[in-house]
């Protein structure tokens, strides 16, 4: 059973170099802690550093300053291999371009986070199939995303996000390239895998992903602000 | 399933590389195909250094009809009985060597066409000849007369085969044998016993005629020799019993065997540095080609790297990853490589085997070093470009890979 508390962020700064003059603060001290079972959703204008908060919350880019915790354990600190470890233990990731392997097939783009954790055994692949089923992509397993309309690639996203079960799960714009019908199937998903017990954390710009949330943020000036 | 699975990751490397394997390919290619020429070359310049190393030749001082490597004046018998006679001589054996067709410039020639006549009753004095490897047939027998053996580009070039017909001076030959590729001079040569090739000299050369037939010169058949091969005591230094002939047999040319062996050396030299320049070239643009290609294909897939990261990989299952694509992908295009060159090469010998030429040699060293070279090669790309993108945060490697 995970812990309680799966994510704590503290005082996070990040700064990127600007083309001339001061660096660009996008990160100011963003403090944000998550629960199991919670839904988080992060609003914010473009260009306000969203995907960057996602990025550094998953450990995906290193922070300038502050400290991100997993179950209170520090893991912005770690090394190179102990992050990837971390990312493969506790977190799962949906991105806006889905983010899929071109040469591999749906069900292999499913198993690849697998393929590099846990080692794809039956069981693995038996839920790896199940989970492509339960989203309606089962007959496509065989498929390559070239393959795959943009719904259809962001389930197989969402599957290859959740099938280590992990206790996070980190959505940058999940809908951000689909219509309202398959973007509603992602949010939707996204409110379950919370009501399962999973803690979510979903950057966007569609005002229904907040239906459902437990906690909606907007970031701006470098800081979140609840609503 | 295992199988399945084996042949699945197989096709998606081959998909996914297709155009990174028909780049190294053809790099690969072009490295062995100028190799086999250069191999081809050095065969030739080391056959021809083996030879003269086995032997001291000796020619009569001045000018002759001879031709090779006993080109000279005339070589009486008195002198080679001379010869047989210095200390550290083992044997002596009497030679002819003329050119097929006299109209033919030597000139730019490293593989005249010669007619070779050997006193078949004296053993080869060749310490790394003692016999010349026969491929069809029989070598010559003491008291073979009208019969040759013939190297195996002049067998090529004429269609001839043990059995054949060969006419020389107007007179036929029977082809009895057919030497073994040799890849170096004899591979050219027609060999026929020492009394036929004296009548075929005779037949060729007016002055020589004339002077006979003036009777004018005491001069017997046994006198005409165009050089001698000369073969030393165990336990002889050849130069040393090749300087005691100088000294002790007059009106002879005596080449000592290193002497001669760095004079073949020398009139290559301009071959052996065709043939370096050849091979330093196709190494740095195939393997310039090879690298670039390897890096290229491991950095357009930067995402990849970066999603990988995002779901778990570590840095050393990542290297990993790479390190066996780029051996897989190396090895494949170097296997498809070598193929491109095998036909390749053994396209253009068939048009050039018409004329008696070969221009490959493709040797086990060149196919395997060029197989190991490429391997070592991908693999130091593979793993720069490697070291590169995992410098990279997941984040970076995603950002530059979907802006590509």
């Amino acid at each position: 059973m995970p812990p309680e508390t799966v994510l704590t962020a503290r005082g996070l700064v990040k700064r990127f170099a600007a083309p001339a003059g001061a660096p660009i603060e996008v990160l100011a001290g963003v403090d944000l802690v998550v629960r199991r079972g919670e839904l988080v959703v992060i609003e914010g204008p473009s260009g306000s550093g969203k995907s960057t908060l996602l990025n550094v919350l998953g450990l995906l880019e290193d922070a300038d300053a502050g400290e991100v915790c997993f179950a209170d354990r520090p893991v912005s600190t770690l090394g190179r291999g102990a992050k990837s470890r971390e990312r493969g233990r506790w977190l799962g990731f949906v991105f806006q371009s889905f983010l899929l392997l071109p040469a591999l097939t749906a069900l292999e783009n499913v198993l690849l986070g697998a393929r590099y954790t846990t080692g794809v055994d039956a069981e693995r692949r038996r839920r790896a199939m199940a989970l492509l089923e339960r989203f309606g992509v089962g007959e496509r397993r065989d498929h390559h995303p070239a393959q795959l309309s943009g719904g259809e690639q962001q389930r197989v996203a969402f599957c290859r996000a959740v099938l280590n079960d992990p206790p996070l799960l980190l959505a940058d714009e999940p809908t951000g390239n689909l219509d309202d019908a398959n973007g509603e199937v992602i949010l939707e998903s996204l409110r379950a895998r919370a009501r399962e017990g999973g803690a979510v954390i979903v950057v966007s710009h569609r005002p229904d992903a907040a239906h459902g949330a437990h906690a909606v943020y907007t970031l701006a000036g470098g800081r979140l602000r609840p609503h | 399933m295992r199988r399945a699975s084996l042949i699945n990751a197989l096709r998606r490397v081959l998909r996914g590389y297709l155009f990174t394997i028909a780049g190294i390919a053809i790099g690969v290619a072009g490295i062995v195909a100028l190799g086999a020429m250069a191999e081809r070359i050095v065969r030739f310049i080391e056959g021809g250094d083996r030879f003269v190393l086995g032997q001291i030749s000796v020619a009569g001082r001045g000018m002759g009809m001879g031709a090779g490597f006993t080109a000279g004046g005339l070589l009486p018998a008195a002198a080679v009985e001379a010869i047989r006679k210095v200390d550290g001589v083992a044997v002596v054996q009497p030679q002819v060597m003329l050119p097929l067709n006299p109209s033919t410039s030597q000139f730019m020639t490293l593989t005249q066409e010669l007619v070779l006549g050997m006193d078949l009753s004296v053993p080869s004095p060749n310490r790394h000849y003692r016999t010349l490897p026969v491929q069809e047939g029989r070598f010559l027998r003491e008291g073979d007369r009208r019969k040759a053996v013939i190297g195996a580009s002049f067998a090529a070039s004429r269609r001839l085969a043990v059995g054949s017909r060969l006419e020389l001076e107007g007179q036929p030959y029977e082809v009895v044998g057919v030497l073994e590729r040799m890849l170096t001079a004899p591979d050219r040569f027609v060999i026929v016993s020492i009394e036929d090739a004296r009548d075929q000299w005779v037949s060729k050369d007016r002055l020589l005629r004339t002077v006979l037939a003036s009777g004018g010169v005491a001069l017997h058949a046994q006198d005409l020799n165009t050089g001698a091969a000369v073969g030393w005591r165990e336990g002889e230094d050849p130069d040393v019993v090749a300087r005691r002939i100088r000294d002790r047999v007059a009106g002879v040319n005596v080449q000592l065997p290193s002497e001669l062996s760095s004079l073949l050396r020398q009139s290559t030299a301009f071959f052996s540095a065709l043939l370096v320049g050849l091979g330093l070239l196709a190494f740095v643009i195939g393997g310039l080609s090879l690298a670039n290609t390897v890096a290229a294909a491991v950095f357009e897939r930067v995402r990849d790297f970066g999603v990988k990261r995002a779901l778990g990989a570590t840095d050393w299952q990542l290297g990993g990853e790479i390190l066996a694509e780029a051996l897989a992908v190396t090895v494949s295009g170097g296997a498809v490589g070598i193929v491109l060159a095998l036909a390749l090469g053994h396209g253009i010998d068939g048009w050039a085997r018409r004329s008696g030429q070969q221009l490959f040699l493709f040797s086990p060293r060149l196919l395997g070093g060029t197989l190991v070279f490429s391997m070592l090669l991908g693999a130091a790309a593979a793993a720069y470009a490697a070291l590169r993108i995992v410098r990279l945060s997941p984040a970076e490697a995603i950002r530059r890979g979907s802006a590509a």
